[in-house]
């Protein structure tokens, strides 16, 4: 930055700066109250907290009083880590599939593709239940997996997509003609350019599975108790501060698995560049 | 001859998708969702709750409706409405992020991705918290001497945007960020060398080359907003109606499943309808 | 790395144990089981809380709760027709007709009950029998506003700029509406006068609100007065909130939450055993309890100070609702509060 800023150029530092500096109140301010909330000494959800303690986490974590949250939590990750995992291989196939073609079928099939993302998970639950229900099944967790793993896949679709677009054929072409096969080729120089995308779609249809409630309710059965059907009920009748206290963990967690997967691996910097 | 077989295989020379790639996830649509879904239309075809008098009944009484015709507009706006904010703000994000260190990249990333480790229940409440008449806005600008008295956002729709806007942005910022960082950072250097100011730069360089970034968050925006049936009863209350919230009483309180599943049919077709537009738009400028 | 074994050996097993349960049929788990739904949040907590063990002990029967709310339960059963996905359903009265006319139920036998006895008259029928009774009154914030005293006091300053509206899509919604319509010339069937009030103080109030939201709302003062079920309210004020019922001077309104057994259920001489330990005199009384505060239906159960009636038989002085009237009307009171409400 030898030149010095011109008007307009400063405009744009203005402009960007000011608009980037509301994006991030936006996305920061609810999560700050969250927080803040779940350290509350009050009996239910109230902000400001009159004072601060960690009673809720205590609360939250206490084997016994919490012993059903613990057990829907655990419902939800199975059911979202199993959902993400196999939506994600099919969902980057599927890409794969259409990336370089500029058909109506082509179109047609992306937006089949994505569709689960539209047709809301009320009526995508209800109709299902009903269909499998026509055929004599019940409810199960398998249900629950596969009911998860459609309304899901079309994040992983999407970004994966996006991501395809900037592979430069030239790249492809030049290995495959040097006589690598189709999976060392997608393995070595394909894989590697999409991963952030993936990583990102991966990660909203995970956070989407924890959080849905529509499909969760019709497709589970008493004994697969599921977490947003309880925090829904926790909020409802008693604005239990525990369901504060669910998100910290999350939060908390997430920031640990980050700093701990930077050590290892430098994950961020696959996502981040 | 090896030549030409390397050329056969090219996958830049395709003309039609390769089924047997979109075979899988293709399979368990066809039986998961397919087949629901073709349930939901032949239901719509029921003229009464009970599921017993065929026609289109129902598909008349929803589009002969000044009202429920209103709810589909109402609605796509909103989505629209939402991809317009969610763009404005989270496009100089990206930027910002694009233009910084790696330290500060992390930070921004995580920031990104806070939302979507509240649960929606949780979220909701909390932009109760902002946007009530005694909440954190209105504290401030009272505080501030901005307002005499208390500004209502909660429950009107400029409240709804902005508490989805919050969620939207990771969707939005996700995709733009894994497509952004493959942009080749001499493109920019180049362009400033030559004399282009830093908006020529955005609106010749950056924005085209992270075009498909953003139409993939555009999507899931637009697909996120239009349905996001809590936050929309929530915030939005009981004086703005959007399809989704049609759905639920329909289906759930007054036991009218065909007329549920029209305004379902209704918002999948209208929504792809907005989808697809998106993309050709996405198509088209980047042909340009 | 061998401290990291067990953990995983954890997570295999349990994603094996998970899986086979997802293979297996429900209807092959073992006898002395039943599925019920329940109300999540208070309902669900306390159940698990009382009932479960209390049923384990008396009939050895293993219960699991499936928490839906009532529409919920009636959606998801009539969507599964014919494998009904739990054997006992928990409604207040407005769902009850609904699932009658949908032929949901079985037919009932209280005379199976030992606790009949305890029970005022008319709390069973051929469909199902009463566990709770809940009273509807108004909801307000004292530190903020004075006592209000009737329906009319809603629409009226200062409580109407403060007021959250909640439509037909609840019970407790419904039977408020039906009585603020009767004290502006309305009645049961006729909630006309109901929606030219609204009119008229929609520019002034706080918030029209799914119920869902009234809590938090209320907590946080976007509304200071609205309508809700007594055992809500005592939930609420029992975690510091400043909330008090008031009942207007047309009465408080009254209805029975009753239990029915799913039409098709597995274990139906079990779903029996249930509703009885849950009408008996132990559970009612740990019901009655903070933070549950039901009010018990076994006149065996000495009512508690914190209770909005001293004695049972007063609830036969508060206003009843008769649903059969109610139901065929309420889709089109719920279509028609949709579009006088939207801006």
């Amino acid at each position: 930055m030898a030149k010095r800023k011109s008007a307009t150029d400063r405009s744009y530092d203005v402009v960007i700066g000011a608009l980037a500096l509301l994006a991030i109140t936006i996305l920061l301010l609810p999560v700050l109250i969250v927080l803040a909330t779940s350290f509350t000494t009050s009996q239910s959800l109230k902000f400001p907290p009159p004072s601060l303690s960690t009673q809720w986490y205590e609360a939250l974590f206490d084997p016994v009083r919490s012993r059903h949250i613990h057990l829907a939590a655990w419902n939800s990750l199975i059911v979202a880590g199993s959902a993400t995992l196999f939506a994600a291989i099919g969902a980057v196939l599927a890409a794969l599939s259409i990336s370089k073609v500029n058909s109506t079928s082509a179109r047609s099939l992306e937006a089949g593709f994505l569709s689960p993302l539209i047709l809301p998970t009320l009526a995508y639950g209800l109709a299902t239940l009903m269909f499998f229900t026509l055929l004599g099944q019940r409810p199960s967790l398998l249900l629950l997996t596969i009911g998860h793993l459609v309304v899901i896949a079309p994040f992983i679709f999407r970004t994966s997509l996006a991501s395809l677009t900037q592979l430069d054929p030239a790249l492809l072409e030049g290995s495959l003609s040097l006589g690598a096969s189709r999976f060392y080729t997608f393995r070595r120089i394909t894989l590697p350019i999409i991963a952030p995308g993936i990583i990102a779609g991966a990660f909203i249809a995970f956070v989407a599975s924890l959080d849905n409630v529509p499909v969760s309710l019709f497709l589970s059965n008493a004994r697969t108790d599921m977490l947003p059907i309880r925090m829904w009920g926790m909020m409802e009748s008693t604005l239990d501060v525990r369901i504060a206290a669910v998100s910290g963990v999350m939060i908390g967690a997430v920031l640990l698995a980050m700093i701990v997967f930077d050590r290892l691996v430098g994950l961020t910097k696959r996502i981040s560049g | 001859m090896p030549a030409a077989k390397a050329v056969s295989r090219s996958p830049s020379k395709l003309d039609r998708p390769e089924w047997s790639l979109a075979a899988p996830l293709g399979g368990i649509y066809l039986c998961f969702f397919a087949a629901p879904l073709l349930l939901l239309l032949w239901i719509s075809f029921y003229e009464d709750n009970e599921l017993t008098r065929m026609g289109f009944g129902s598909w008349r009484k929803f589009l002969g409706d000044p009202f429920y015709v209103e709810v589909v507009w109402k609605t796509l706006r909103l989505g629209l409405t939402a991809v317009v904010a969610t763009s404005l703000f989270a496009y100089p994000l990206a930027l910002i992020f694009y233009e910084s260190g790696d330290r500060i990249r992390r930070i921004l990333l995580f920031i990104v991705i806070l939302p979507l480790l509240t649960s929606v229940v949780v979220r909701t409440f909390a932009w109760i918290v902002i946007l009530a008449r005694e909440g954190v806005i209105n504290q401030t600008l009272l505080a501030l001497g901005l307002t005499s008295a208390p500004l209502s956002l909660l429950q009107t729709e400029l409240g709804l945007v902005i508490a989805l806007m919050q969620i939207e942005m990771p969707l939005m910022l996700l995709p733009l960020l894994a497509v952004m960082q493959r942009i080749d950072p001499t493109l920019v250097e180049a362009s400033t060398a030559l004399g282009a100011s830093r908006w020529r730069t955005l609106f010749r360089v950056m924005l085209p080359l992270s075009l498909p970034g953003w139409v993939a968050g555009a999507t899931l925006v637009f697909a996120s907003a239009t349905t996001a049936f809590i936050s929309q009863s929530v915030i939005g209350g009981g004086r703005l109606v959007y399809l989704p919230t049609v759905i639920w009483q329909q289906a759930m309180v007054i036991f009218n499943w065909p007329a549920a599943a029209v305004a379902s049919v209704m918002l999948l077709a209208s929504v792809l309808t907005g989808i697809m537009a998106l993309g050709a738009i996405g198509r088209w400028i980047s042909r340009e | 790395m061998t401290h990291m074994k067990p953990n995983r050996r954890g997570v295999l097993a349990g994603g094996a144990a998970l899986a086979t349960g997802a293979l297996l049929p429900s209807s092959a788990l073992a006898k002395g089981s039943l599925t019920a739904a329940i109300y999540p949040g208070t309902w669900d907590e306390a159940y698990r809380a009382h009932v479960i063990p209390a049923l384990k002990k008396a009939h050895d029967v293993d219960l699991a709760l499936e928490p839906l709310f009532a529409v919920d339960q009636i959606v998801k059963v009539a969507a599964a027709r014919g494998l009904p996905p739990f054997d006992c359903f928990v409604l207040d009265p407005g769902p009850r007709a609904t699932a009658i006319e949908r032929g949901l139920f079985e037919p009932f036998d209280a005379k199976k009950l030992s606790n009949l006895g305890r029970l005022p008259a008319g709390y069973s029928d051929q469909w199902g029998v009463a566990v709770n009774a809940q009273v509807v009154g108004i909801a307000y914030n004292p530190k903020k506003l004075p006592k209000p005293t009737s329906w009319k006091d809603l629409f009226t300053d200062p409580w109407v700029s403060r007021l959250g509206l909640t439509g037909f899509q609840t019970t407790f919604g419904t039977i408020s509406l039906i009585e603020m319509a009767k004290v502006f010339g309305g009645s049961e069937t006729n909630v006309e006068p109901i929606f030219a009030e609204i009119k008229k103080i929609l520019p002034k109030i706080a918030a029209v609100t799914p119920p869902a939201a009234l809590p938090g709302l209320f907590q946080q003062g976007q509304i200071d007065i609205t309508y809700t079920n007594t055992n809500n309210i005592a939930t609420l004020k029992a975690r510091g909130v400043d909330i008090e019922l008031a009942t207007p001077d047309t009465g408080a309104l009254t209805f029975i939450t009753t239990m029915h057994i799913t039409k098709g259920a597995d274990n139906k001489e079990n779903a029996y055993k249930y509703i009885d330990t849950v009408l008996s005199a132990g559970i009612q009384d740990a019901l009655m309890k903070p933070p549950s505060s039901m009010i018990p239906v076994n006149g065996d159960v000495a009512l508690s100070a914190d209770m909005p009636v001293k004695k049972l038989d007063e609830l036969s002085k508060f206003v009843t609702h008769d649903w059969t009237k109610i139901n065929p009307q309420r889709a089109a009171w719920i279509e028609r509060f949709n579009k006088e409400v939207t801006k």
